[in-house]
């Protein structure tokens, strides 16, 4: 099978669009990573979009009669926060197969307010009477797990939004773009105990996509600017006892970086950068972890340390991460992909990682049950 | 002499039996091949995929918190704080349930909790038949 390349890859800046679509929003993100590739619409075979919130009203042929029904190919895909990696995942598996050259992959979303994951409607609302089923809590609780183990502190989980928000105020297309230094995180208001506000992921809409060809079309379109797949994985959660009465964020991506790892034929010690999904600030800590960054209970070691930030020898979410670029389900697992795009190509500015010829997008697609993807992504060489 | 009428209790939660007398237990799901336990009684076993009929068993109703987390922002109109726990049961189920009647700091790993069935907050479905559902308890507070 052929190599697949990235070859367009962009976002539009995630805040609060209330009077835009979002499939306004999905059309603006692939104008924008069709310019960066120098391609049109007419030149895409296939459509791949992902949401959550907005999959089942077609977010790809709603995009397509705003940029152009061409009457390409087209899959909806929803798999919670993975939903926007999937979409990319099948655009690569599209694109290897051998049946397309051009693939446009995008995710878009329009969040709902408010704290996600309400009351079900058959017998009495869980909430408070069987524990919590709110995202906040469920993160908190797996975030004890490792506290109660290894003596994670409050403080270690709050850096990560520190660290974070510094990494947004370099960010012109993240949600929030404000210092917040640790007395501040840990001074915002309690959410659940570890998590305070300025430590859980912020509602806003986003879009962002990528266009994905084979490698006799990045030949043809020049291979300076693109990026090799190296590595994808998605898989969905393995059986472990707990679940589902605990959430495990741990065992689905270490299944997901273990067989993108082993198709990449590297490991973690190859990264340049890491963008993972920090939709909670416990959850970096834990995929600290589950992604080989360091050794099993080393994460609050790894964070204090400030390797993990721009500038040190494994930087982490520098493009402010979910917490402060802010997490518009769909789009994250895109503009994670995205991110790493940008700086392999050497063109952020101010955040750049220096030298990046590695690296690699995580994201966890959680509600009830999960999904995981690992994409590592690798400069091209001409 | 109790009389058992149509609005005999119903269960609250996937975990609660509510027996032909309207005594509530644990009720838990075993495999007959691999013996991975649960309280979803599913078609096929979760962890090894055996369609090997799972044994329904009585779980306990004594347990250790695992882990847990004070909740102090929910959903409109619910009370906080109070805490969420995830409890391995004595027999091997997890079970994750609200923890009352304990100081929230004063919450450990490994602490022993009880289950205590209780009227899952006066809640009844469209009948009017009550619901039973479960919070745990710190172990030793109600004899």
């Amino acid at each position: 099978m052929s190599d697949a390349f990235i070859v367009g890859a962009d976002m539009i800046k995630f805040g609060r669009y209330p009077d835009r679509t979002p499939f306004e929003l999905a059309a603006e993100a692939a104008l924008l990573a069709l310019d960066d590739a120098g391609l049109s619409i007419r030149d895409v075979q296939a459509v791949y979009a992902g949401s959550t919130f907005n999959s089942a009203s077609m977010v790809a042929q709603r995009m397509l009669q705003l940029i152009g029904q061409t009457g390409a190919d087209c899959v909806n895909v929803s798999n919670a926060c993975a939903a926007g990696a999937t979409a990319v995942r099948q655009a690569i598996l599209a694109v290897k197969s051998g049946e397309y050259d051009v693939v446009l992959a995008v995710g878009a979303e329009k969040n709902p307010r408010g704290l996600m994951g309400g009351p079900r409607t058959e017998g009495p609302p869980p909430e408070s009477l069987f524990g919590s089923v709110a995202p906040p809590s469920i993160f908190a609780e797996a975030g004890m797990v490792h506290a109660n183990r290894y003596g994670t502190t409050i403080e270690q989980f709050a850096q990560v939004a520190v660290k974070n928000h510094h990494h947004a105020t370099l960010n012109p297309k993240a949600a929030y773009r404000t210092e917040t230094p640790l007395e501040e995180v840990l001074a915002s208001e309690m959410i659940a105990w570890p998590l305070t506000k300025l430590m859980c992921s912020p509602n806003v809409d986003g879009a962002a996509a990528v266009i994905v060809v084979s490698e006799k079309k990045a030949r043809e379109l020049g291979l300076t600017r693109a990026v090799r797949i190296r590595g994808s994985a998605l898989v969905s959660d393995p059986y472990e006892p707990r679940s589902p009465e605990l959430f495990d964020p741990n065992t689905v991506t270490r299944l997901a970086a273990s067989k993108a790892y082993a198709m990449a034929g590297i490991g973690p010690e190859d990264l340049d950068m890491v963008e993972l999904h920090d939709c909670f600030a416990t959850a970096e800590l834990l995929h600290y972890e589950n992604l080989g960054l360091c050794a099993d209970g080393q994460a609050g070691r790894l964070i204090d340390s400030g390797d993990t930030a721009l500038g040190g020898r494994i930087p982490v979410n520098v493009s402010g991460g979910l917490l402060a670029k802010g997490h518009p389900i769909g789009a994250t697992g895109v503009a994670n992909i995205v991110e790493i795009v940008y700086h392999l190509r050497g063109e952020v500015g101010a955040r750049q990682v220096a030298g990046a010829r590695i690296g690699l997008a995580h994201v966890l697609g959680f509600a009830g049950v999960s999904a995981s993807a690992v994409h590592i992504l690798e400069k091209a060489r001409a | 002499m109790a009389t058992d009428s149509i609005l005999k209790p119903r269960s609250g939660h996937k975990a609660i039996r509510v027996g032909d007398g309207g005594t509530p237990s644990i009720e838990g799901f075993r495999c007959n091949v691999c013996g991975a336990a649960t309280c979803d009684k599913t078609m096929a076993c979760r962890n090894c995929g055996s369609r090997d009929a799972l044994t329904s068993f009585r779980g306990a109703e004594t347990g250790k918190v695992f882990t847990w987390t004070v909740v102090h922002r929910s959903y409109p109109g619910i009370k906080v704080p109070f805490v969420s726990a995830i409890v391995d049961l004595d027999d091997g189920l997890a079970l994750k349930g609200t923890l009352r009647n304990v100081d929230p700091g004063a919450v450990r790993p490994g602490m022993p909790v009880r289950v205590i069935f209780d009227d899952a907050g006066g809640a009844c479905d469209s009948e009017g038949a009550p619901y039973v559902g479960f919070h745990f308890e710190p172990e030793g507070i109600s004899a």
